[in-house]
């Protein structure tokens, strides 16, 4: 992609030459040998157990460091809305400072427990045991499978397209995507609402992000089928490690160019506003950025769509003991300390030192390319921190195919079609249903939907809604019957969709041509465009100015709980079996 | 005679499942609190530093995150039980 701008740095940091190709080989290469380290460390014992869950055998850096999957966004969404609001978005990020805490101390435990007391390796199977009723687990089998397959394919498109930038000579500054007219303005929209950030194409695509798109995929899925769980999740540890150095170096040299933190951010107030220092945030296009109501969501957001995902869910039931949940906690929340907040100082220097980006996407490999320029190793040192995202980007796919072959082979495959699978069947399904999510992917991906980045926040943020209550209610309450979970389950998606969809139609009638009745009567309903939050086509409806999820959980409370209390109560032996211990006097 | 108990992590299960949701609720209400009051709607001219960040983001952010961690840690190492996992399938 040509670079058709006039540089905005001082320095010619179009082309970083070979460095990023070989930091990215060097990424796919230390994964392909973590995978096979993986493979020879479960070979001993039962297939789908070592293969799906590493033998419950996490120790407390893999489980800290991997249970909340970051993902290319926080290297490349995250950076690009400090970079657009200010300091304001480091409230919009508040609450990880609780996160690692909530991520093991709310059901940690018990679901560690509770898999092992029905010897179950995937989420739906544990539900599906723990209520013993089928509907349960196909349900939430579905559920998992379909909001995982959005989010994944949207990563394969992301993957694709960094490989595509990282051929010397292509302008590897676009590490996110095609530049688009309002690239601005959109990339501000799409990556805010999810830090897993992607965006739809509207460009012919060329043919590296062919050879982009299947080096990603044999890569990813191969090193996945060798290694399994475990593979993913030392890939995942590697890049997590590979990332606080390079925020580390990145915030140590940024910093002080700008001239310190304080002066770094009186340059950014002089080169936009005062706003970039206060709340709502800085914008350029009048939308409040963070309103109270807003900010008090992300609160309930981050939290509550954390510590149910699919993907930390299997990791908690991976865990060795509670002991190592107890050392994750503290080393997560270090390790939290240590990303957001100097990505945020970086984030405000970068007006300093790059004050008018076009594409705010770009600002961590700009400075990465500024910073290091004239260091030794320079090149090398900001190929790292430009194969990070990558890193990251492979290590949450292959967690992604994991949980989603897990689904196929244990909760549909051996549940529902062939109960007396041998091992040698299991193991082929799981290799055929991996390869085929694959094949699926890049399929997908060889013409990307225009619209995958609202279906991935709505896999996201729907995932939340649906599971938060359930699972607590699985976890901790005697009564909570199969028709409660089945309720909890689908009123808390379906009223999250509500309302994104209401947004959706909200936004569609806001810019329709004039005399269009049904718009009309669209705005008469809903009220027109509040002018907060992001903007974009797929922006939520907001009832008074909160997030659905908020609205969706208080929903899924009641439909849970309700349900629960009207049906009849479980037998209270099978309950007995999960709550209960016999003391002899 | 047999007596049925509670299972003995699913007790202390409870008991953290709800301090960390206590402490979610306060770092919730005093973050929020402090930067809706000093963050928003302000006169740019008011602004103080402190370390190099806006006295609202230091105090209302940076600050609470540092008690977080070490709230955390405190809560992992001395207020979290250790509890016997079963074997697989018991």
């Amino acid at each position: 992609m040509a670079n058709n701008q006039p540089m905005l740095a001082a320095t010619d940091i179009s082309n970083p030459g070979y460095s990023v190709l070989f930091a990215l080989l060097l990424f796919i290469g230390a994964s392909v040998w973590l995978g096979t380290l993986a493979q020879k460390a479960m070979e001993k014992k039962e297939f789908l157990k070592g293969f799906f869950l590493g033998n419950r055998g996490l120790g407390a850096w893999a489980l800290a460091l991997t249970a909340t999957v970051q993902s290319g966004g926080t290297f490349m969404g995250f950076p690009a809305l400090v970079y657009s609001h200010g300091w304001i978005v480091l409230l919009w990020i508040g609450s990880y400072m609780v996160v690692p805490l909530l991520s093991f101390a709310v059901v940690g435990k018990r679901l560690a427990q509770l898999s092992r007391m029905t010897d179950s390796f995937t989420v739906p199977d544990l539900l599906r045991e723990r209520f013993a009723d089928p509907r349960v687990g196909l349900v939430s089998s579905i559920m998992i499978i379909t909001f995982m397959s959005f989010t994944m394919f949207a990563q394969f498109k992301a993957g694709a397209t960094i490989m595509k930038h990282a051929w010397p000579g292509s302008g590897v500054l676009a590490l996110s995507e095609d530049y688009e007219p309002t690239a601005a303005e959109k990339a501000e929209s799409k990556n805010a609402t999810d830090v897993n950030s992607n965006k739809s194409a509207s460009k012919p695509i060329d043919r590296k992000y062919y050879v982009g798109l299947i080096v990603f995929t044999v890569t990813v899925v191969g090193y996945t089928l060798i290694g399994g769980f475990l593979a993913s999740v030392w890939t995942d540890l590697f890049q997590s490690v590979m990332m606080v150095i390079g925020v580390t170096i990145l915030v140590c040299l940024a910093v002080p160019m700008a001239g310190g933190l304080e002066q770094a951010t009186k340059t950014a107030i002089a080169n936009t506003s005062s706003d970039i220092a206060f709340g709502p945030g800085y914008s350029t296009i009048g939308r409040e950025f963070l309103t109270p109501g807003l900010a008090l969501s992300m609160f309930f957001i981050w939290i509550f769509g954390g510590f149910v995902s699919p993907a930390s869910m299997v990791r908690v039931m991976a865990a060795e003991s509670t002991e190592v949940m107890r050392k994750s906690i503290c080393l997560l929340s270090c390790y939290n300390c240590l990303i957001y907040i100097p990505l945020v100082m970086t984030c405000i220097a970068a007006r300093t030192m790059l004050p008018h980006l076009d594409k705010p996407d770009e600002v961590i490999p700009r400075m990465s390319m500024l910073v290091t320029e004239g260091l030794p190793l320079g090149a090398f040192i900001s190929g790292l921190i430009l194969a990070a995202p990558f890193g990251a980007i492979m290590a949450s796919v292959s967690c992604f195919i994991l949980v989603i072959s897990s689904g196929l082979v244990q909760d549909i495959y051996v549940r529902f079609l062939h109960p007396a699978a041998t091992e040698a069947q299991v193991r082929r399904a799981t290799n055929v249903s991996m390869v085929s999510v694959g094949l699926i992917a890049v399929l997908a991906n060889l013409d990307p939907p225009q619209y995958l980045q609202a279906l991935v926040v709505l896999s996201a943020s729907g995932g939340g809604a649906a599971f938060t209550i359930p699972v607590l209610m699985a976890c901790y309450w005697r009564r909570t019957t199969a028709a409660g979970m089945l309720a909890g389950m689908l009123v808390g998606f379906c009223f999250y969709f509500g309302l994104s969809a209401a947004g959706w139609l909200q936004n569609w009638a806001a810019a329709a041509p004039e005399g269009s009745s049904f718009a009309r009567s669209v705005i008469d309903v809903l009220g027109p465009d509040p002018k907060i939050g992001v903007p974009g086509l797929f922006r939520p409806y907001y009832i008074f100015g909160i997030d659905p999820m908020v609205w969706s959980l208080v929903v899924s409370a009641i439909a849970g709980i309700g349900t629960s209390l009207v049906t009849k109560p479980p037998a209270e032996e099978h309950v007995s079996r999960f709550f209960d211990v016999a003391v002899v006097k | 005679m047999p007596d049925i108990q509670e299972l003995p992590l699913l007790k202390s299960a409870k008991r953290e499942a709800l301090t960390a949701l206590g402490i979610w609720l306060a770092a919730t209400i005093y973050s929020l609190g402090y930067c809706f009051q000093n963050g928003y709607g302000r006169a740019p001219e008011s602004l103080t530093y402190v370390l190099g960040f806006p006295d609202w983001v230091f105090w209302g952010i940076v600050v609470p995150w540092g008690v977080c961690t070490i709230v955390a840690s405190i809560f992992a190492f001395w207020f979290m039980k250790d509890e016997d996992l079963p074997e697989s399938g018991q």
